[in-house]
């Protein structure tokens, strides 16, 4: 059954690495799920809850977020905002008994292709072994 | 008036057409509400294209562009200038890459067109709440200010003087030339004698562009780039020159040397004739090479990597100038015994080789040691070593110790003045430390020299002849700045005044203003990153282009 389902993600990625990243696997033909929808912000600190939980709420099956490796952030430091930003996410997701592994962040830099391919692929695996968010039904946009 | 969207589908040559249906993305766009126009054309780059895009523009009466191609890091900038010329605001337009993260990465043709026309909807979607935004300029001051009268600073004040820039050189000793100008020789490659330095030093105190302020340091530095106020202030404690304004200010304040080592075990300060590098450098320069007692000493221990471990980077120049002392001993007559106590050689300029080779034909040992304790022995100097798992000891009349090159002090006061970073190894850090070695990280303060790590001579003349040339590309004469269009915006109504915002900005671009208890951004300063946006609390900051309604627009059609 899990086999037919298609998840719907989301991604946001930092405009200077992991949209370049994205790129670079497509320059380098790299093949990807046709899953994951791309938003492109300037810094994955420019993402919070209220990003995350707008697109769950509106029916994600996941929500990826990535940014430049740590020490890389082209704004020096916005990446820690964000993986603080997430640990504190993750936690209210679980107090709240919804689905915390269905959102993740990950560290893509603008050289890599493969990692971004090997990262959305996998995403996407998982959340498709994981079926449907149980919030799909509840809130159409 | 009604929006009126014109939708444009490049074809990039096969590279879009061959993997998603055009026609079909069309079908399906060109019912969408507001959307007046949706066409293909084969190559929208190219000049032809270009044209004609404008034309379309102008014909079509469009209020908003929306074209789907590359990635927007190829060719944004293309097409907000065709914008421009077509009399359309740039930022009415919106690129969707339908190229890179679509055509060329889903290998179902259906899928790819299926997700072309998601991304595209995205675009129209969020295209109609784009503001037509301005590009500001700014009037920005040519001069700069240079911290730091060393080598670095000299050769960064000459430089930019030469382009008839005012330079304002502060230099807090009495002296200008730094730890260059107090060396008691330098390597053929590093020029041939000090005459070289001295005569760089006298042009700087000579030029009328440059104001040389010796004895005095910074005393306060408010601004950004094109626009910093700077005030100084005598370390003598008379009163403080006048204040005045730079447009960027270079960091050169150079290098200290370690000195919180164990004298137990280097013998400094326990042991007569056990000296530091630069104490060596001393006696070098007043051509008397002599112990405490005035006799030349009849064999010498160099004693490299003093402190490498315990601050855990290499010095970079202590092997070299190791091997500048060594060879200077053997030039004195007679010719002391000498011995190079070495962990390992770093020699990676294409002249040093030689200067190695050179010293081993003359005698001078070269002995990998480890554990090394300097001991005091019936007035002589004991060198106690390890080789391998053999102990061994060698006695000397002198030893001259290497210490590693450490921050000048006080450079985390100047960093935390200018706002700008240092690294782990307290040294300032650079925008880059590989692709913009010279930049700090905030706009309009640039690092030259020793003041961003261990650097020889001619790296940190290379370093402030890079800085001087980035400050000539951005300061140009008579030319305003272009400060980032997409900032954040506060809205005073939702501001609550909890000041998180002013925390989280890396560039210190949000003050907070207390008669209104509200946050402000200061546009001139604010780099767009959103970071602010992101931690606000109440949702009263906002990043132009990258707002939440125009972000969730995007969201929606994901999940269409």
């Amino acid at each position: 059954m899990t086999q037919e389902f298609k998840p719907n993600l989301v991604g946001y990625l930092c405009n200077w690495c992991s949209y370049a990243g994205a790129d670079l696997a497509g320059a380098t033909k790299l093949e990807i799920k046709p899953t994951l929808s791309v938003v492109r912000v300037m810094c994955s600190s420019r993402v919070n809850s209220n990003l995350v939980l707008t697109a769950l709420a509106w029916g994600a099956d996941g929500v990826l977020i990535a940014g430049c490796h740590p020490g890389d952030c082209h704004y020096e430091q916005g990446n820690y905002y964000a993986r603080r930003r997430f640990a504190l996410l993750k936690k209210i997701l679980e107090s709240l008994d919804l689905e915390a592994d269905r959102i993740q962040l990950s560290w893509i830099s603008a050289a890599e292709g493969k990692r971004y391919a090997d990262i959305v692929n996998d995403f996407a695996e998982k959340i498709s072994r994981r079926g449907p968010s149980p919030l799909r039904n509840h809130s159409k946009i | 008036m009604s929006a009126r969207i014109g939708v444009y589908v490049c074809e990039c040559g096969p590279n879009i057409p061959d993997r998603i249906d055009i026609d079909r993305v069309l079908e399906e766009i060109s019912p969408l509400k507001d959307v007046a126009v949706a066409k293909r054309y084969r190559l929208l780059c190219s000049n032809d294209g270009k044209k004609y895009l404008a034309d379309e523009i102008r014909s079509e009466k469009l209020t908003h562009l929306v074209v789907a191609a590359c990635s927007p890091r190829d060719h944004e900038k293309t097409f907000m200038k065709v914008c421009l010329e077509a009399g359309l605001n740039p930022f009415l337009f919106q690129m969707v890459n339908i190229r890179e993260q679509c055509a060329w990465i889903f290998s179902e043709k259906s899928e790819a067109t299926r997700m072309a026309v998601k991304y595209i909807r995205a675009g129209i979607s969020r295209v109609t709440l784009h503001e037509p935004l301005l590009q500001k300029e700014i009037k920005a001051t040519p001069d700069v200010l240079v911290v730091g009268g060393g080598i670095a600073g000299v050769e960064t004040a000459l430089s930019l003087a030469g382009q008839k820039r005012r330079v304002y050189l502060v230099e807090r000793s009495d002296a200008l030339g730094g730890t260059a100008a107090r060396l008691g020789r330098l390597l053929p490659h590093q020029g041939t004698d000090m005459r070289l330095i001295q005569e760089k030093i006298e042009h700087a105190e000579n030029n009328e562009n440059i104001s040389v302020f010796k004895g005095c340091e910074v005393e306060d530095i408010r601004g950004f780039l094109g626009n910093f106020e700077v005030s100084l202030k005598r370390s003598g404690g008379e009163p403080p020159p006048e204040m005045f304004r730079v447009g960027a200010v270079v960091v050169a304040t150079g290098f200290a040397l370690w000195d919180a080592f164990d004298p137990d075990v280097t013998g400094y300060g326990k042991i007569d004739d056990v000296v530091t590098s630069l104490e060596f450098e001393a006696m070098s320069a007043s051509g008397k090479i002599l112990k405490k007692n005035g006799s030349p000493p009849r064999s010498v221990a160099l004693i490299h990597c003093v402190g490498r471990k315990e601050k855990g980077y290499c010095s970079k120049v202590c092997c070299l100038y190791s091997l500048k002392f060594a060879h200077q001993l053997k030039d004195s007559q007679p010719a002391p015994d000498v011995f190079e106590f070495y962990s390992d050689l770093c020699l990676p300029e294409k002249t040093d080789q030689d200067v190695f080779e050179e010293a081993k034909k003359r005698g001078v040992r070269f002995l990998r040691a480890d554990d090394i304790r300097v001991e005091g022995r019936n007035g002589k100097i004991r060198i106690a070593y390890r080789d391998g798992s053999a102990e061994e000891a060698v006695e000397v009349e002198m030893a001259v110790l290497a210490p590693a090159m450490v921050p000048a002090p006080d450079s985390d006061r100047l960093a935390r003045m200018l706002n700008i970073p240092l690294d782990e190894t307290g040294f300032f850090k650079e925008a880059h430390s590989m692709l913009d070695p010279v930049s700090a990280p905030i706009s309009g303060i640039y690092i030259a020299g020793c003041a961003s790590g261990p650097k020889s001579i001619p790296e940190s003349v290379v370093q402030a002849q890079a800085a001087s040339g980035k400050i000539l590309s951005v300061l140009m004469l008579g030319k305003t700045l272009e400060p980032e269009v997409k900032v954040s915006t506060i809205k005073e109504e939702l501001c609550t005044g909890c000041q998180t915002c002013l925390n989280v900005c890396f560039y210190g671009a949000i003050s907070f203003d207390a008669f209104r208890g509200v946050s402000v951004v200061n546009e001139a300063i604010c780099r767009g990153c959103g970071s602010c946006v992101g931690s606000c609390p109440s949702g009263a900051i906002s990043s132009k282009q990258f707002t939440y309604q125009q972000l969730f627009k995007e969201v929606m059609e994901a999940l269409r």
